[in-house]
């Protein structure tokens, strides 16, 4: 329930856009009652007039009925503009709400939500809460108004017949969905872990088709397929089987209602109400149950939704990993890196990532890094970024604490060449400007040339402007790791972080990245992390990290 | 959401759609079954509405109490039971047709993947297929489920309340009869000049969305930029500008349906003015009129939900273009061999000056000359691209020398069973697959039967062991999806205990140190080591500190051997070999 209020509070910018559409939602769901009604009872009252029973002045009805189709008509026209105006209005506010907040907790708290599906959780949990005013909020705000005003009007001519109708609209609006989506959540489940397995099992055997061959194990594969296929059907038959018992049972409630309705108004009929009003009660009880068919769906909608805001508040909800310095004192003008018995961990209860580490980096000098995954080389980096906090110690640039700084401070002297560098997928010239938005086509081009891809670039279809692939693979490793350090030399930082900038290259290639590192790292104090014994050349001291600790080996 | 459909020329549609129908012969029996229910759904609601105007007429005209309409209103009851069973069955049987197809066509489907074999398997992208195998499939399903069943339908039901509105009150039935064909004339018209625009928006909405998590993925590189705040702006405003167009496209879209609306809605209030005036002059009786009033809004329902019906059918349509494509690829043209290799052959292996392109005419092999022979260990270095991988596959037969030929034992590979010389065969990949399952069985891959023991020796062998048996699960520890939870060393140890289980006479081995720590790296040469011993091997190797104790390196360069011999001997000849091993030596020293 917070998590559904807090929903709506996400609507806050555009709640005249969100009531227009409920309200023009109801009313065309009323129009449409509102024309059968009227209609049976304008025939019932002709036909007792054309027998002379009756009295009618038939122009006002005969001119309602044709006004109720305009409005049905008319009204579904604008509602569905409004609905989905208020959507989209709705959509900007969600993805800039959600970065907003994303983006203090970048890249430290997020990595707990690693291990890839971060961001394939986030995709679609971003993208069930777009439909929430669509497919929640309008379906059920319509319902509750036009059910309640249907029931006030029956209730005027009966209050039996209008309690009737509504433990109708209650049973097949409100408890057999219900009933239905709880019996469907097992099999709906089971559905969907069912074909995740299914998908794995198809991507493994598609990867791994050659060993399959080899091994010769492709036959028992194939038929191991066909079972997950038809263990998959089978789910989907019970979920279908579920529906179909639903539907059919809304439908027969309906039809109860309409049936119990007649029963309690026939005896009526001469007793405050009449005839045409009877034909009247008939039509609009059968046409009621239309408010509520959209229900089911959204009680669907309802809870997938609810579990997508409930995972978005939590990532939203952490605390940032960094906490900034009130005032922030004057950034320093030397650039010589010293951390003094530096100890850090990610939580109370874990081990020390980094363990009383101790190192200088004398202004223009270049420290190589070497230890096995896991012995805190990216721990290391989290502490000098500022992505993450350390718990005793201290780190200093040019004699500066690096807490009495801001981390916008802290990383705008810094330039990181890392191994997995992000390039944006737009052209080369966007992934260079993002280190410097004003830097003229020369100095673009001179960048390039530092980092030696300058011919490369110009030899692509678009030169400056070829768009990169996503996640470059437009680019070979070896270019993309080029590009990046081309951003490096156009930001033009004092500091220099180089996190294993030749992994998985060639042999060619990396020597083009070294010869590159070594124009990157002149004048620079460098902090570069490798366990390639070439790149270490480079260095002028190297500092041995093991599980959090650290000895430093001068050359 | 009709992302994945650039639209699809009539005539591929019309024959995609006889390729669906010809499918559903398959499903006769149940696809009948549901058309004939729901047509007596169909006839039940026409006697419903004839039961509900008797009472109506009864009590509104003749003035008849309760007692007099219980005879039609138990019949009412009886009818709501009918229609309720009848609806379920029709669901029920209408699944039934779908799932009949959907599992048929995935066992085909993937019976012609295998046919195909690796060489088309390495062109395609695992999410493609995987996505056709599941999803499309599925989305073929509503064909059966929906657009079949329901089609003849929505021509029965209207035609079947005309057959009532016609006696009672043909003018009704003339204002029905026209505005009918309208309906579907209208939608086609409309939907196919907003059916674009949609896709266009829906295209963009896609890039929006890419380009949100595009940003979100690259959160620390902006950081360390510090352009991360400013994004949020831009973020806000392209989500406005794509508000803006959708609108603009949306305000003529929303006009098909408000023209159907506008049909169905209109025709229903002009039938009932009509019967009402009618009525007024004594032309007609209550309860002919009143049936009349009730059946309306019905017999435009189902034309209404032929929107829906068309939209399945396209989806499927849409779908089943690329199934019917991969059902129809021509499998290779090669007859496969059917030559046997003895078990105790000697396994003389021999590369005859070839060649071999993936693309007609772009050779990225040619005459490429060697042999290999049980104990002897050969190495290929070379830069990316240069040709490694597709001389290891070569050899596994999963493409064919387009130039010259390899012969084992003096029989050309072309002509040895497939099956037969796999079976000589352990191989490991770049990167190996760790299918869902327990390591034990992931090691027992080519041979099912082995024992624990079996296992366990082949574990340590490749110096798997220690880390399986530190895991709390051992060899019964689940591992999933890419090896979910193991490190990339201790995935490809899992593999070479697989290779040394099969216990082959060949073992090809595809970059097995590449991208690890040291340590990891010593723990995998060591185990590639032992598995080399009184085997062939040929082994891939980008980096050259491996591969100094092969008996024999092949240096590739664009596709051909530049150079070849023992490592002292290629340092002599100062070659590409010698070059690129003093770069080394003088970035080491």
């Amino acid at each position: 329930m917070k998590d559904f209020l807090r929903l709506l509070w996400l609507f806050k910018g555009s709640w005249r856009w969100v009531l227009a559409g409920v309200g023009l939602t109801a009313l065309v769901i009323l129009a449409n009652v509102g024309l059968l009604a009227l209609s049976g009872w304008f025939i019932a009252s002709m036909a007792l007039a054309g027998l002379g029973l009756l009295h009618l002045e038939y122009f006002m009805p005969a001119a309602s009925i044709r006004g109720l189709a305009i409005i049905r008509t008319g009204g579904r026209y604008l509602e569905r503009l409004i609905t989905h105006e208020a959507t989209f209005r709705f959509l900007a506010q969600l993805r800039v709400w959600f970065y907003e907040h994303l983006e203090p907790l970048a890249p430290a708290r997020l990595q707990y939500y690693r291990g890839g599906d971060l961001l394939s959780r986030i995709r679609a949990d971003i993208d069930s809460l777009d439909n929430v005013y669509l497919r929640v909020l309008v379906p059920t705000a319509s319902a509750v108004i036009s059910v309640l005003l249907m029931v006030l009007f029956l209730a005027w001519f009966s209050p039996h017949v209008a309690l009737a109708d509504f433990a109708g609209l209650l049973l097949a609006g409100v408890v057999v969905p219900l009933i239905a989506l709880r019996l469907g959540r097992g099999p709906g489940a089971q559905a969907v872990a069912l074909s995740g397995t299914f998908r794995a099992d198809i991507a493994d055997a598609i990867r791994g088709f050659g060993e399959l061959l080899v091994y010769q194990a492709l036959a028992p594969k194939l038929a191991a397929l066909d079972r997950s296929s038809a263990a998959l059907i089978a789910t989907q038959r019970h979920a279908a089987r579920i529906n179909g018992v639903w539907s059919a049972a809304t439908l027969l409630i309906a039809q109860l209602s309409l049936w119990v309705c007649v029963i309690i108004a026939i005896p009526l009929v001469g007793r405050g109400i009449d005839g045409p009003d009877f034909a009247m009660i008939g039509l609009f009880v059968l046409a009621s149950f239309d408010a509520v068919s959209a229900l089911p769906a959204a009680y669907n909608a309802l809870g997938q939704t609810l579990a997508a805001a409930r995972r978005i508040f939590e990532v939203i909800d952490t605390r940032p990993a960094v906490s900034e310095p009130s005032s922030e004192v004057l950034a320093p003008s030397q650039f010589d890196l010293r951390v003094d018995n530096l100890k850090m961990r990610y939580g109370e209860t874990q081990a020390w990532a980094l363990d009383d580490i101790s190192f200088a980096i004398p202004e223009g000098s270049c420290l190589g890094v070497v230890g096995q995954t896991g012995a805190g080389k990216t721990s290391l980096l989290n502490v000098l970024l500022r992505f993450w906090d350390f718990q005793e110690g201290n780190v200093r640039i040019g004699g500066v604490s690096l807490r009495d700084l801001h981390g916008e401070t802290v990383r705008g002297l810094c330039a990181v060449v890392a191994q997995q560098t992000h390039l944006f997928n737009t052209s080369i010239r966007e992934n260079l400007l993002l280190a410097r938005p004003d830097a003229t086509e020369e100095e673009l081009c001179a960048a390039l040339r530092d980092a030696d891809i300058f011919d490369e670039v110009m030899a692509m279809p678009a030169g400056l402007d070829t768009v990169v692939g996503e996640v470059g693979t437009f680019l070979s490793g070896g270019q993309a790791r080029r590009i990046a350090m081309a951003r490096a030399f156009l930001k033009n930082a004092p500091l220099l972080i180089l996190d294993e900038p030749t992994e998985g290259l060639d042999a060619v290639s990396e020597r083009a990245v070294l010869d590159t590192i070594g124009r990157l790292t002149r004048g620079r104090t460098t902090l570069l992390i490798t366990h390639r014994p070439q790149a270490l050349r480079l260095a002028d001291a190297v500092l041995v990290l093991e599980k959090g600790k650290a000895r430093v080996r001068d050359k | 959401m009709a992302l994945h459909s650039a639209p699809i020329p009539r005539a591929t549609a019309k024959a995609l759609d006889t390729w669906l129908r010809s499918r559903a012969k398959a499903v006769r029996l149940p696809l009948t079954a549901a058309i004939g229910i729901g047509a007596c759904g169909g006839l039940l609601l026409i006697v419903q509405a004839w039961l509900l105007a008797h009472v109506v007429d009864s009590v509104v005209i003749d003035h008849l109490g309760l007692s007099s309409a219980w005879p039609f209103l138990w019949g009412m009851l009886a009818v709501f039971v009918a229609r309720a069973v009848v609806s379920l069955f029709a669901d029920a049987v209408a699944f039934e047709a779908a799932a009949g197809v959907k599992q048929t066509l995935r066992g085909e489907l993937t019976r012609k993947i295998s046919a195909l074999g690796p060489g088309f398997v390495a062109g395609q992208r695992t999410g493609d297929l995987t996505n056709l195998l599941l999803e499309s499939v599925d989305e073929l399903g509503k064909y059966y489920a929906e657009y079949l069943p329901q089609m003849p339908l929505a021509a029965f039901i209207p035609a079947a309340i005309l057959v009532f509105v016609f006696p009672t009150d043909w003018v009704s039935g003339i204002i029905m009869l026209i505005s009918a064909p309208l309906i579907p004339f209208f939608m086609i018209l409309i939907g196919k000049g907003t059916e674009r625009l949609n896709q266009r928006q829906w295209r963009k909405l896609a890039w929006m969305s890419a380009h949100f998590f595009d940003v979100i993925e690259g959160l620390t590189t902006l950081k360390l930029f510090n352009a991360s705040r400013a994004e949020g702006e831009i973020i806000g405003r392209i989500s406005d500008d794509y508000r803006r167009s959708t609108m603009d496209v949306l305000r003529v879209a929303f006009l098909s349906s408000l023209v159907l609306e506008f049909f169905a809605t209109v025709s229903i209030a002009m039938v009932a003015v009509y019967i009402g005036f009618r009525l007024y002059y004594g032309d007609m009786h209550f309860l002919p009129g009143f049936m009349v009033l009730l059946l309306a809004p019905e017999f435009f329902k189902p034309l209404r939900a032929m929107g829906t019906q068309y939209h399945a059918r396209m989806e499927a349509i849409g779908a089943s273009e690329r199934i019917v494509a991969l059902l129809e690829t021509k499998l290779p043209e090669r007859p496969a061999g059917q030559n046997e290799l003895s078990s105790s052959a000697r396994l003389d292996i021999r590369f005859q000056d070839v060649g071999f392109a993936y693309r007609a005419d772009e050779l990225v092999l040619r005459g490429i000359d060697f042999g290999l022979a049980r104990g002897e260990r050969v190495a290929l270095v070379g830069p990316s691209g240069s040709g490694k991988s597709t001389i290891a596959r070569l050899l596994l037969g999963f493409d064919v020398p387009d130039e010259g030929a390899i012969t084992v034992d003096g029989t050309d590979l072309r002509d040895i069973g497939p099956e037969n010389w796999v079976a000589r065969i352990a191989w490991m990949p770049q990167a190996p697959t760790l299918f869902h399952g327990s390591i034990g069985d992931n090691i027992r891959l080519g041979q099912p039967g082995a024992d624990e023991q079996a296992v366990r020796r082949a574990a340590s062998a490749a110096n798997a062991a220690a880390f399986i048996e530190r895991l709390p699960q051992g060899y019964d520890t689940i591992v999933g999806d890419r090896g979910q939870g193991l490190s990339g060393g201790e995935i490809r140890r899992v593999a070479l205990a697989r290779a040394f289980l099969k216990n082959a006479d060949l073992v090809i081995l595809d970059e097995p140190t590449a991208s690890l720590d040291p340590e990891t790296a010593a723990l995998i040469a060591d185990a590639v080591e032992r598995l080399a011993r009184d085997r062939a091997m040929l082994i891939i190797a980008h980096r050259l500190e491996s591969i100094t104790e092969v008996d024999r390196i092949l240096v590739l360069n664009e596709g051909r051997i530049v150079e070849s011999g023992s490592h002292a001997a290629l340092l002599a000849q100062n070659g590409l070999y010698a070059e690129t091993s003093a770069l080394y030596h003088e970035m080491l020293s």
